[in-house]
C-alpha cells in the first residue's frame, strides 16, 4: 500500500513551514544537517571496508556534534575559557558571540546521529533523501522530541499503516490531556509559585520554597509530558506511531527505574550511543560507575549550557552509582521508603535544574531551612501538585477505563470533546499568552 | 530497505477508526471552535506583526470573527468559563478606548504649566522625603529579567517588589491588553510607592484617533497618539504625586525597522513625561547600551567584556539587566534616600 504521491512533499513542506515560523534561517541549518547525514550515509553504504565506513561515520557525528557545539555551547565555553584565562592573568579573550539557539537543535542532531550510526551498524540502509528529511523535520517532534530513532520512523514513512486503522480516539485523548497538562497545570504552577520563588528565593521562607520545589517537579512533568502527549497524538492522527516518552516517573522506587520512566527516548539514546559505546558495565564495577557518571554529566549538559545542568546530571549519576554499589550489599528498604528517597532526591535535583545559576540554587536550598510564613500556599496550587504526583501513584486501571470510554465516542463527539477542552483550557490563559514549553530551550 | 518492521513502536490499544474519521474529528472541533471562539482568531491576527503570517491569519480570522459576532455562543462560553480565568477583569476604568480627561486649556488654548513640571533637584531645591515600601516593576518582555534582578537586589532592603510582566503586549496594541486599564488596575491593587516601566518590544501598531481614523507608525501623528497613551499611564502610576515613576527607554535594537519604531517610542516617552518631571523620571538606556544610536551586543563592564543583549537583538541579557538595574536603583536612591 503506498501513500498518495503528494503526501511526502506536502508533509515535508508543512514541517519546514512550521519549523521556519520561529525563524526561517534555522531551516537552512536543518536542511544542512539533513544533507550532510544523507551524504555520509550514502558514502558509508558504498565504502568498501569497515575502516572507511567508520571514518565517515565519525566525521558525520563530528559534524552533528559540531553544529550542536557551535549553536548551543559556544557562548558557555567561550565565557568559561575567558574567565579561566583571566583568572591566571593570560588575558587572551576568546571572541564573545551571542548565537541564537535554533529551536530543536538538540533533538534533531541526536536523531541525525541515530540515523547515520544505524546505517554504519548495518541496522538500516540509507533512506531516500525525502524520507530522511521528513524523519528529521516531521513537525510533531522537530522542536522537542520525543527523540525517535530512524529505525522506528523511516519504515512508517516508507510504508504507511492501514488508513482503516487509525487510533483516532487515543490521539484525541492524548492531545486533550497534553493541553490540560501544559496550559492548565504547568503554566498555572509556574505563575503562582515556581517563577516567583525561583526568581527571587531570598524573598521567601521554607514553606514557600518547599512548595516551589514540589511545584516545579509537577510543572516540568506536566510541561514536557504534555508536549509529548500532544506530539504523539498529532502523529497518531497521521498514522505515525511515536515511542512512549514518560511512564509515571514519580512512581519510581529506584533511580534506574526513574530513568526508565522519565524522558525515556533520551535515556535509551544515551544508553545506546554513549553508555554502551563507552563500555557499559562490561569492564567491572569501577568502569561501569565511570561510564554512568560520564553519561549523566553529558546528559545534564545536553539540557543546557550551564553548570547547573551539569550538577543536576552529576546528582543523578551519583545516585545511580550509589544505588548500583548498594544493590545486593545492603537489605533493600521497604518500597515506601525507596519511593520517598528517590522522589526527594529527584525533587531536590530539580532545584539545581531550575535555578538560573549555582548561587541562586544555593540560596534556594538555604531557604528550605529558613522558618517563616507561607505566603504562596493556596488550595488550587496544593491540589494541582497533589493531583499530578498522586495520579502517578494510584492504580491505573480506573484511569485507563475512563480513557477508553472517551476513546469509544463517535468521531463527531470526539471532535466536540476536543473543542470543549480547548475552550476550557483557553479560558485559563492569561493576557501574556502561553509561555513556551520548557524543553524548547534545549 | 532492510529495516525491520519490529522496531516500529506498537500503536496504543484502543478502537481503530478510519482516516476519514480523523478528518471528521478535526473538522468538528474546528467548526465548533469557529462558532464559539471565532473572534479569537481575528483578534490574534490583529495583534500580529505585519507580514504574510498576519495576512493569512486575518484572511481566516475576519470571516470567522464576523460569523461568531452574529452568534451568542462566544459570550455564553465566556460566562461558562469565567471561573477558570487566571486574571481578574481589568474593568473599564482608564482604558484607551475612552477619551482622556483633559483640562479646559489643553485643547485649544495654551496648556498651563504646573509646578510638577519641574524636578526640584534641577532647581536646587530639596526633594520631599519619601519612603519606599512597595515597588511595582512592569512592562512587556523587555522588563524580563530586569524585574527579577531588581527584586533580588532589593530583597534584603525590606522593599516589597511586585513583578508584573505581560509578554507580547504593547501600548499601541491594546487588543490583547489595554495598558490604560491595566495600569489603573495595578495601581488600585498594589498602591505602589514607585513604579518601574520597561515596555516597547511590541509597538508600531496603528492607533485609533479622534474621528474613527487610525494613524500608522511612525510619524508625528502616531508619536503624539502614542505619547498621549504613555502620558495617561504615567499619570496613573504617579498616583497624584504620591509615587515616583521610572520609565526606561528602549536601547537601539539591531533590526532597522524596530530601531525606527523604538526611536519614535523613546521620543514619545520623553514628551509624555514633561508635565510631571517632579515625579516621572525617564531613564535613557540608549547612551548606555547603544551609544550613537548604534546597536552593540557586548560592552565593557567593570573591565570585562560582557554580552548585554540577547541574540534577538532587542532584549537585555542578565548582565545587561544588571546594568539597567544600577541605573534604576541610582534614580530610586535619589528619590527615596535611606
Amino acid at each position: 500500500m503506498s501513500r498518495p504521491p503528494l503526501w511526502k512533499p506536502f508533509i515535508l513542506v508543512a514541517s519546514y513551514v512550521f519549523y521556519g515560523a520561529a525563524d526561517p534561517r534555522f531551516c537552512l541549518l536543518l536542511a544542512g544537517v539533513t544533507l550532510a547525514n544523507q551524504f555520509a550515509s550514502l558514502q558509508i553504504d558504498r565504502a568498501p571496508d569497515r575502516r572507511t565506513k567508520k571514518r565517515i561515520m565519525i566525521a558525520a557525528v563530528a559534524v552533528d556534534l559540531g553544529v550542536l557545539g557551535i549553536f548551543k555551547y559556544y557562548g558557555f565555553f567561550s565565557d568559561e575559557l575567558n574567565s579561566t584565562l583571566d583568572a591566571v592573568g593570560l588575558g587572551l579573550p576568546v571572541p564573545l558571540a551571542n548565537i541564537a539557539l535554533p529551536i530543536g537543535v538538540s533533538f534533531y542532531t541526536f536523531q541525525a546521529i541515530s540515523y547515520t550510526v544505524d546505517v554504519y551498524r548495518g541496522i538500516i540502509k540509507p533512506a531516500p533523501l525525502i524520507d530522511l528529511a521528513i524523519y528529521l523535520a516531521f513537525f510533531p517532534h522537530v522542536v522537542a522530541g520525543p527523540i525517535v530513532r530512524a529505525r522506528e520512523i523511516l519504515p512508517q514513512i516508507a510504508k504507511p499503516r492501514d488508513p482503516n486503522d487509525v487510533r483516532v480516539g487515543a490521539a484525541v485523548v492524548l492531545i486533550g490531556v497534553g493541553l490540560v497538562k501544559k496550559v492548565a497545570i504547568a503554566d498555572f504552577l509556574a505563575r503562582e509559585v515556581v517563577d516567583p520563588v525561583f526568581g527571587v528565593p531570598q524573598a521567601y521562607a521554607a514553606p514557600d520554597a518547599a512548595l516551589a520545589a514540589l511545584g516545579f517537579a509537577a510543572q516540568i512533568y506536566c510541561d514536557f509530558s504534555g508536549y509529548t502527549d500532544i506530539a504523539i497524538g498529532l502523529a497518531l492522527l497521521m498514522g505515525i506511531v511515536f515511542p512512549q516518552n514518560f511512564d509515571r516517573p514519580y512512581s519510581a522506587t529506584s533511580f534506574r527505574d526513574f530513568w526508565r520512566r522519565w524522558h525515556m527516548t533520551l535515556s535509551r539514546f544515551l544508553r545506546d550511543f554513549l553508555y554502551i559505546p563507552l563500555g557499559g558495565n562490561r569492564h567491572g564495577e569501577l568502569m561501569a560507575a565511570r561510564n554512568v557518571m560520564i553519561t549523566m554529566l553529558l546528559g545534564g549538559l545536553w539540557h543546557g549550557a550551564d553548570w547547573t545542568f551539569v550538577i543536576w546530571g552529576g546528582i543523578h549519576g551519583s545516585a545511580l552509582v550509589i544505588e548500583r554499589v548498594l544493590r545486593g550489599r545492603v537489605p533493600a528498604p521497604p518500597v515506601w521508603l525507596r519511593w520517598l528517597i528517590v522522589f526527594s532526591v529527584v525533587t531536590l535535583a530539580w532545584i539545581m535544574f531550575r535555578s538560573a545559576d549555582i548561587g541562586l540554587a544555593w540560596e534556594f536550598l538555604t531557604r528550605l531551612a529558613d522558618p517563616g510564613a507561607a505566603t504562596l500556599w493556596s488550595f488550587p496550587v496544593v491540589a494541582a501538585i497533589v493531583l499530578v504526583i498522586g495520579l502517578q501513584l494510584v492504580p491505573q486501571r480506573p484511569l485507563a477505563e475512563v480513557r477508553m470510554s472517551v476513546e469509544r465516542l463517535q468521531p463527531a463527539a470526539l471532535g466536540a470533546a476536543l473543542a470543549a477542552i480547548i475552550v476550557l483550557v483557553g479560558a485559563t490563559v492569561p493576557s501574556g499568552g502561553v509561555p513556551p514549553f520548557i524543553y524548547f530551550q534545549f | 530497505m532492510s529495516t525491520e518492521q519490529s522496531d516500529v513502536p506498537l500503536p496504543p490499544p484502543g478502537r481503530r477508526l478510519r482516516a476519514r474519521d480523523a478528518i471528521l474529528v478535526v473538522l468538528t472541533a474546528t467548526v465548533l471552535l469557529v462558532l464559539f471562539q471565532g473572534q479569537s482568531v481575528r483578534n490574534w491576527g490583529e495583534q500580529m506583526d505585519p507580514g504574510i503570517g498576519r495576512d493569512i491569519v486575518l484572511g481566516v480570522g475576519k470571516p470567522v470573527g464576523w460569523l461568531a459576532d452574529r452568534l451568542p455562543l462566544h459570550d455564553a462560553a465566556d460566562d461558562a468559563t469565567s471561573w477558570l480565568a487566571s486574571e481578574d477583569d481589568l474593568g473599564d476604568a482608564g482604558g484607551f478606548d475612552t477619551p482622556a480627561p483633559t483640562s479646559a486649556g489643553e485643547r485649544g488654548g495654551i496648556p498651563p504649566v504646573s509646578p510638577e513640571s519641574f524636578d526640584p533637584a534641577t532647581l536646587g531645591e530639596d526633594p520631599p522625603k519619601l519612603e519606599l515600601d512597595k515597588l511595582l516593576v512592569t512592562g512587556d518582555s523587555l522588563v524580563m529579567p530586569l524585574d527579577v534582578v531588581l527584586a533580588r537586589r532589593l530583597a534584603d532592603e525590606g522593599v516589597e517588589v511586585v513583578r508584573d510582566s505581560h509578554v507580547g503586549t504593547g501600548i499601541s496594541k491594546s487588543g490583547l491588553v489595554d495598558w490604560g486599564k491595566l495600569s489603573t488596575k495595578q495601581v488600585e491593587d498594589e498602591e505602589p510607592d514607585a513604579v518601574v516601566v520597561f515596555i516597547g518590544a511590541n509597538e508600531g501598531f496603528p492607533i485609533p484617533v479622534a474621528g474613527g481614523r487610525e494613524v500608522e507608525c511612525c510619524g508625528q501623528e502616531w508619536a503624539a497618539a502614542y505619547a498621549d497613551r504613555v502620558r495617561r499611564m504615567m499619570n496613573t502610576y504617579r498616583r497624584g504625586g504620591a509615587a515616583r515613576v521610572y520609565w526606561l527607554t528602549i536601547p537601539t535594537p539591531r533590526d532597522g525597522d524596530l530601531a525606527d519604531i523604538s526611536s519614535t517610542v523613546n521620543a514619545a516617552v520623553d514628551v509624555a513625561s514633561v508635565p510631571w518631571r517632579a515625579q516621572v523620571r525617564v531613564l535613557d538606556l540608549v547612551p548606555v547600551f547603544s551609544p550613537g544610536d548604534r546597536f552593540r551586543s557586548s560592552m565593557e563592564v567593570d573591565g570585562k567584556k560582557e554580552l548585554v543583549r540577547e541574540p534577538d537583538g532587542l532584549h537585555l541579557t542578565e548582565d545587561g539587566a544588571e546594568l539597567a538595574a544600577d541605573l534604576v536603583l541610582d534614580a530610586v536612591e535619589r528619590d527615596f534616600p535611606r
